[in-house]
């Protein structure tokens, strides 16, 4: 599967199924996607490089989540309260 | 025809039931007014009237047993089964705590940043004063078995000795304990993490000090000459009870403190 990353992005419709999260409950993959995608941007701004393979976290998290927990979330954040390790 | 022809106890009327009631129903609305009503009244009254009857009521089955010769051993064979089944029960209070405690940290939510310990909880280190204390209940453990033998051997003096010294570890534990509760930077209020530590060790602790003041009439009692060799069920089963309060913390230490730091 050597599919560009862009390539991937123009494809996407919603989150597929991730075998990491097999069962109904899906807060974690949820959680787990924002993570990922503040971490990836973190991660890239400090070596300088290009984000937008972190868009497909995004994309994901986008799909997933209720709007009101990202919402307070990026607060918390904002506000240097938010318990995740990003 | 004045004598029963079984070796049961029929007992005698005593009030101390109904108003062992009266002083749980007491106790109990007490609490509720303590937590939602800021009032002590009615919980000054419950643990009042609760310490006047158990003393009442278990100084009433010492002169029942040890005076007066009732508790043959058919009559102490259902204490036993007494016995066995209310640390059964308290084991199942426990079980409830432990359930919590593994619900909400197997899988830690968002909210407390998706791992446990939760973010910005700084655990107790399980290799400081919780190891001693283990060490401590580990050590009561051997002491009372020492006392319990040299009761059954008749050896008065070793066994006052070796259940003084149970008493006193247990005294040890409690203190550190209370030292310790005073130590922490987290409290009951804080998450999850604040309320299944402080109200699983919380009644760990309170069954060490049951258990500590039952082993304390104990010894009063063997002082007092009531055990003998082969009869001293009371003393038994005050020892089932301090170990039961020994495997409690045994696994309040492994998973509480060691596997959830």
């Amino acid at each position: 599967m050597a599919e560009d990353i862009k390539t991937k992005l123009e494809r996407y419709k919603t989150a597929p199924f991730d075998s990491r999260f097999p069962n109904q409950n899906q807060t974690r993959n949820c959680w787990q996607n924002y993570l990922d995608f503040h971490r990836c941007e973190k991660a890239m701004a400090a070596k300088g490089a290009d984000a937008t393979p972190c868009q497909w976290y995004f994309r994901v998290y986008k799909s997933l989540c209720p709007t009101s927990w990202v919402t307070t979330w990026d607060e918390l954040r904002e506000a240097g309260t938010f318990p995740g390790k990003i | 025809m004045a004598h029963q022809a079984h070796s049961y106890h029929m007992v005698d009327p005593s009030p101390w039931p109904i108003f062992g009631a009266a002083a749980a129903l007491l106790t109990t609305s007490g609490l509720i007014m303590w937590f939602h009503q800021n009032s002590t009244l009615l919980l000054i009254l419950g643990l009042t009237s609760m310490t006047l009857v158990t003393m009442q009521w278990w100084r009433d089955i010492i002169r029942e047993s040890t005076f007066q010769g009732h508790h043959t051993p058919p009559v102490q064979k259902g204490l036993r089964y007494g016995m066995a089944l209310f640390i059964t029960s308290e084991m199942f209070l426990f079980l409830g705590f432990f359930w919590a405690f593994f619900h909400s940290s197997l899988a830690p939510t968002p909210e407390l940043g998706g791992q446990w310990p939760p973010t910005g909880i700084s655990p107790l280190n399980p290799l400081e004063v919780p190891l001693l204390n283990t060490a401590i209940l580990l050590a009561s453990g051997i002491t009372i078995t020492w006392a319990h033998h040299s009761i059954s051997t008749g050896s008065r003096k070793q066994a006052i000795q070796a259940l003084t010294l149970t008493i006193l570890l247990g005294f040890y534990f409690t203190a550190l304990q209370a030292m310790e509760y005073h130590e922490t930077s987290f409290s009951i209020a804080d998450s999850v993490y604040g309320s299944t530590f402080f109200v699983a060790t919380g009644f760990h602790g309170l069954h060490v000090i049951i258990g500590s003041s039952f082993l304390l009439i104990c010894l009063l009692r063997l002082i007092k000459f009531h055990f003998t060799p082969n009869h001293h069920f009371g003393f038994e089963a005050a020892a089932w009870y301090w170990h039961f309060v020994d495997v409690i913390w045994l696994f309040l230490y492994m998973s509480i403190y060691w596997w959830g730091s």
